[in-house]
């Protein structure tokens, strides 16, 4: 399903969702970032700070709260997330690539109902990027596309006074579904113009990872590189790459106490971050990625050769966020084209 | 104005005669209009150093990290390790000397004066709506490439806050020195964005505390950016808790722990806290922590407020000399309270 809106009929629209919940992006003490809409939605955002990776793996789960009265057996209540039907609005079309990787990890082997049962209710209303949305932008060169539709449920596309909108999924269909009279049949020239406005936006220069499917053979290769020492000798170890990634999902189990007589506290699953010294500290004490060089190369490894491995894709998306918001320079484009350069 | 080649010429020279074994600087980054930090060892990188409005980087974090190394491979180098160093840099390295991190001789400070510069607050620079290529200083304006060509904005307009309000824009300690001493130069009072915050009452500065926390992903960056954070075991790393062939699972599992992973005001609020508490005497304002932030804390409001503190209850400057006792290792004879006399 294709169809024009205009762009003043975009908060009718939204109007007539009300079986949905709105988060569209909005700033607020500097940070862009996907909330809960109050007023007209605004579209002019480059991206978010953080991806909306966090509304279907929130950096902090509740999987169950226990409770152990002396001489009674222990009472467990779990704590399924509420299904509270979502739609985000403005999602970029790295983002959207970023959900189907996390969707593949999170149905691996095992479905998590946690992951799943936020993720069903959740409606991605996606914007094409005209033009890349900042200086690090590298999605063409890792398989995607500024115009993407996957991972999204509707794909919009600024046409200047309106927007060409795409239904991608059922869900989609639905969402327009739900406002029919505002949308009007694209004519021929609107579709001359959004196939020329996706050409243009795959023709603009971008920052590219040179020949991705090499890479993972020849980071393979590189394992014991000393290079990632050296491209890793700025880095400070914090959790800023992984936090602001669309596709890290690794996460720590911990139980919280919330009291001790009786005992009783949540198991809570949080986001943990690879370029933490603890995160592979084994229980003996020995920590076998001590050095911040095996640290960057695990996060490398993972995006440009372990996912491809395990799913047939990089996990990477060219977003660019963990570039742009390093402090001290450290650029995964360069990371790979060195590495793989170097290897041959 | 500091010559670039200056800055180049004293690190090849230092290389070339074997004087240092590194010298950490700065140098273009491979995204974007920042410089970011290098460690070079051969006379022929020297030309690859940097000095602009995005030196923005304490360098003296790479002397602990190689104070660090340096520990725990039991390597003695002999040789003293440059830095280059911007005037609240260099008081940050003797703080890190007042607390016998490292010694005198072990540093080979290049002392960078700023004069009437200062670092650049790359937010206020896209609230101008510029996307630079790249960032100088001519003396009054910061100049900027762009893809629409050059463009100036008054210096003062972007500048960070903590370099307007420096009042030693100059290394005083140092091996050697670019650039004239400017010291008492007054772009902005001390601690005026300190003293704006305090106009507001308890409970409002409250309600803001809680915002801003609560956005707080833990990310760490505030903790691993800060020279002053070198501690080996951090009291928010599950690691603190040392274990060996004999800890049991039992006493693993009920470990004490301060600060639990979840991101939540209880916690976040607790990490914060306990850092500023930590830097109390001790930070010297290069205001990294408020810069790397990926949401935005400004933490150098806690910073300044434990910073004034230390002035004004004990006429404590940090950084001012290395002879100096540490805020917390010392007393004063005229203290107030009996108990410490």
């Amino acid at each position: 399903m294709e169809k024009i809106l205009g762009k003043k009929q975009i908060d009718d629209w939204i109007a007539a969702l009300s079986e949905w919940e709105i988060l569209a992006p909005s700033v607020e003490d500097g940070i862009w970032a996907y909330r809960a809409l109050s007023g007209a939605v605004r579209l002019d955002h480059s991206n978010t700070t953080q991806p909306p990776k966090g509304l279907s793996f929130p950096q902090r789960e509740v999987f169950f709260s226990f409770e152990q009265i002396k001489g009674e057996p222990p009472r467990l209540t779990q704590k399924m997330p509420t299904a509270t039907r979502r739609a985000v609005f403005g999602v970029r079309p790295c983002d959207g690539a970023g959900a189907v990787r996390m969707d593949m990890v999170f149905s691996d082997h095992v479905a998590d109902p946690y992951y799943q049962t936020r993720r069903k209710n959740l409606a991605y209303v996606g914007l094409a990027c005209n033009k890349p949305q900042g200086s690090n932008c590298f999605c063409l060169s890792v398989g995607g596309s500024p115009v993407a539709t996957e991972g999204m449920d509707v794909l919009m596309t600024d046409l200047g006074d309106r927007y060409y909108v795409s239904a991608v999924t059922e869900t989609g269909k639905a969402l327009m579904a739900a406002a029919a009279k505002l949308f009007a049949a694209p004519t021929s020239v609107d579709k001359k113009l959004v196939e020329r406005t996706h050409a243009d936006a795959v023709a603009q220069p971008q920052r590219a990872v040179k020949n991705v499917d090499a890479v993972p053979a020849k980071l393979k290769a590189s394992f014991k590189s000393p290079l990632w020492e050296e491209l890793a000798r700025a880095c400070i170890g914090c959790g800023v790459c992984t936090f602001l990634c669309p596709t890290c999902h690794c996460f720590d189990i911990n139980d919280e106490s919330t009291g001790a007589s009786p005992v009783k506290g949540n198991r809570v699953r949080t986001w943990d971050n690879c370029q933490f010294p603890d995160f592979t500290m084994h229980t003996s004490g020995h920590n076998p990625r001590e050095s911040l060089g095996s640290r960057l190369r695990q996060r490398v490894s993972h995006k440009f050769q372990y996912f491809q491995e395990n799913f047939g894709m990089p996990q990477c998306t060219g977003c660019g966020r963990c570039i742009s918001e390093c402090s001290v320079g450290i650029d995964i484009i360069t990371t790979v084209n060195k590495v793989t350069e170097h290897a041959g | 104005m500091i010559n670039i080649q200056d800055m180049r010429d004293t690190a090849r020279d230092l290389l070339t005669k074997n004087e240092v074994r590194a010298v950490i600087g700065y140098r273009r980054s491979s995204s974007g209009m920042n410089a970011e930090p290098v460690v070079i060892t051969t006379p022929e990188q020297a030309d690859e150093l940097v000095w602009d409005p995005t030196c923005f980087h304490n360098l003296s974090l790479y002397l602990v990290e190689d104070r660090k190394f340096l520990a725990h491979t039991r390597n003695n180098p002999g040789r003293p390790i440059a830095i280059v160093a911007k005037g609240c840099d260099a008081r940050a390295i003797v703080v890190l000397m007042q607390e016998h991190y490292f010694k005198r001789e072990e540093v080979y400070i290049i002392g960078m004066s700023c004069e009437g510069s200062g670092v650049l607050v790359e937010r206020k620079l896209a609230a101008n709506g510029i996307q630079a290529t790249n960032a100088s200083f001519d003396g009054d304006d910061y100049v900027f490439t762009t893809a629409q060509g050059e463009k100036r904005l008054p210096a003062r307009e972007i500048m960070a806050d903590r370099c307007l309000e420096c009042r030693i824009p100059y290394p005083r300690e140092h091996n050697v020195v670019l650039g004239e001493d400017k010291t008492g130069r007054e772009l902005a009072e001390p601690f005026a964005a300190l003293k704006r915050f305090e106009e507001r009452d308890a409970g409002e500065r409250w309600i803001f505390w809680e915002r801003q926390f609560d956005r707080c992903i833990r990310c760490f960056a505030c903790r691993s950016v800060c020279p002053m954070c070198y501690c080996e075991e951090c009291v928010v790393d599950s690691i603190s808790f040392p274990v060996n062939a004999q800890t049991t699972a039992e006493e693993k599992a009920n470990r004490v722990r301060w600060i639990e992973r979840s991101a939540v005001r209880s916690e976040n609020i607790t990490y914060h806290l306990t850092r500023a508490m930590h830097l109390a005497g001790r930070c010297i304002d290069c205001n990294e922590c408020e810069r790397v932030c990926p949401v935005n804390i400004p933490l150098r409001l806690l910073n300044n407020k434990m910073e004034r503190e230390a002035r004004e209850q004990f006429g404590y400057e940090p950084g001012a000399s290395i002879g100096a006792p540490a805020l917390v290792a010392s007393f004063l004879d005229n203290d107030p309270e009996k108990f410490i006399r």
